[in-house]
C-alpha cells in the first residue's frame, strides 16, 4: 500500500511540474504576444488614426467631446468617435440659475463634471477634444468656459488625445445681423 | 496633449509680440505653457502646446497674440489672463463699406479729440480699447464687453457721442444696484 502511494505521488508530482511548465510556456506566449501588439500600437500611433487605433486597444475606449463655448453659455456634449451617436451632454445653464453665469467657468467646470460621471459609467478611458467657437459673423475666440471644461476633464482621470479648434471660419462671410442701420435699442 | 493652431498677425506688430530680447514671447510662453513659433517673414505664428493637459491654456495664448496683433500693449493683453477677461474684434468695415476715408472718419468719432472719446468709453464701461487699422479690438469681462460693442457700434452708425455715454452710464448704475441687491439675496448660484 504505501509503495503504490509513493508511486502515486511521484506521478502527482510530475503531472504538477508538467502542468507548471506549460503554464510558464503560455505565459511567455502572452508576453511575446503582448510585445507584438504594444509595437502595433506604437506604430498606429504615430499614423494617429484615432479610428485604428480603438481597433487595436480593444480595453481602451476613447470618445470625442465637444465643448461649445460663446459668451452666453458653454455646452459640453461626448459622443462616440464617429461623432453620430451622444453618450453625455450637459451645459452651463442646467449647473446654475443666473442668465449671466451661465457662461462662467464654474458652470462649465460643473457642466464638465456631470459629463465625466456619465462617461466613467459607461467604461470610456480617453476623449479627443473638438472646441468650437461661435464663429462665422459671431467671436472666433473660444469664451471663457472652454479652458475651465477641459481642465476638468482632465482632472476627471480621462487620457486626452487631440485638443482641435473647430471653429466653423467663413471664405466669405455673408452679412451680419441687424440691417443696414445697425441694431436699433 | 496636442494642440496646434496658425494665427497671422500684421508684421509691424510682431516686434511687440516678441519684445526686447525675446522677453514678451518668453512670458506668454510661460505663463500659458504653449511654443509659439514665429515666422517675421509672412507674419504667421504656430502655437502649439507644451506639458500637462490641466496646466496649458492655449486658447488664452490665441487671444493674447491676437490682442497684440491687434493693437494692444504686452501689459494689456496679458489682462486677459485675469478672471473672465475676453477679447473681441469689431470689423469697422460692417458700418460703413470698403472705402477708406469712411472708415477713418469712423476710426476718428470713436478715438475722438486727443483720444477724448475713447478714454471716456474705457472708464465708464471699465474696459480696454484700441483702434487699429480698420478694427477697432475691446478687451473685458463678457458684461463688460457687451456694453462697449453695443456703444462703438452705435457711435460707427451715427449717434452722438453724449447719448452713447449717458448710455454707458445708466448701464453701470444698473450694475452697481443689482450687486447691492445680490448682497440682499444670497442666492448667487
Amino acid at each position: 500500500m504505501s509503495e503504490l502511494e509513493l508511486e502515486a505521488e511521484a506521478i502527482k508530482a510530475e503531472k504538477i511540474e508538467e502542468i507548471k511548465a506549460e503554464a510558464e510556456k503560455i505565459k511567455a506566449e502572452m508576453q511575446a504576444g503582448r510585445k507584438g501588439e504594444e509595437k502595433e500600437k506604437i506604430k498606429t500611433e504615430q499614423k494617429k488614426q484615432p479610428k485604428e487605433e480603438t481597433l487595436e486597444k480593444a480595453k481602451e475606449k476613447w470618445g470625442i467631446a465637444h465643448i461649445f463655448s460663446s459668451y452666453n453659455n458653454t455646452i459640453v456634449h461626448l459622443t462616440d468617435l464617429t461623432g453620430a451617436e451622444t453618450v453625455a451632454l450637459s451645459s452651463g445653464g442646467v449647473h446654475v440659475n443666473a442668465d449671466r453665469y451661465e457662461s462662467s467657468p464654474f458652470a462649465a467646470m460643473k457642466a464638465s463634471n456631470a459629463v465625466v460621471e456619465i462617461a466613467k459609467t459607461k467604461g470610456f478611458t480617453g476623449l479627443h477634444i473638438r472646441v468650437r467657437a461661435v464663429g462665422g459673423v459671431g467671436s472666433r475666440v473660444p469664451g471663457p468656459g472652454a479652458q475651465a471644461a477641459i481642465r476638468a476633464l482632465a482632472r476627471g482621470g480621462f487620457r486626452i488625445g487631440r485638443i482641435d479648434d473647430v471653429t466653423p471660419i467663413p471664405h466669405d462671410t455673408t452679412r451680419k445681423k441687424g440691417g443696414k442701420r445697425g441694431r436699433r435699442v | 496633449m496636442s494642440f496646434e493652431k496658425l494665427i497671422r498677425i500684421p508684421e509691424d506688430r510682431i516686434g511687440v509680440l516678441i519684445g526686447k530680447s525675446g522677453q514678451t514671447k518668453s512670458k506668454i510662453e510661460q505663463t500659458c505653457y504653449v511654443k509659439l513659433e514665429i515666422n517675421s517673414d509672412t507674419g504667421e505664428i504656430l502655437i502649439s502646446g507644451l506639458g500637462k493637459i490641466a496646466d496649458i491654456q492655449p486658447f488664452k495664448a490665441m487671444e493674447i497674440v491676437m490682442a497684440i496683433g491687434r493693437g494692444f500693449s504686452p501689459e494689456t493683453a496679458m489682462r486677459l489672463l485675469k478672471g473672465e477677461n475676453a477679447l473681441h474684434v469689431i470689423d469697422l468695415r460692417e458700418f460703413v463699406g470698403k472705402s477708406s476715408a469712411q472708415v477713418e472718419r469712423i476710426k476718428g468719432r470713436i478715438i475722438g479729440e486727443g483720444g477724448k472719446a475713447r478714454t471716456n468709453m474705457e472708464n465708464l464701461s471699465g474696459t480696454k480699447i484700441t483702434v487699429y487699422g480698420r478694427t477697432v479690438a475691446i478687451i473685458g469681462s463678457p458684461t463688460q464687453l457687451k456694453l462697449a460693442v453695443n456703444a462703438i457700434s452705435s457711435l460707427s452708425d451715427g449717434s452722438m457721442h453724449g447719448s452713447v455715454y449717458n448710455k454707458l452710464e445708466t448701464a453701470r448704475r444698473k450694475d452697481k444696484l443689482e450687486k447691492l441687491r445680490l448682497w440682499e439675496n444670497q442666492d448667487v448660484f
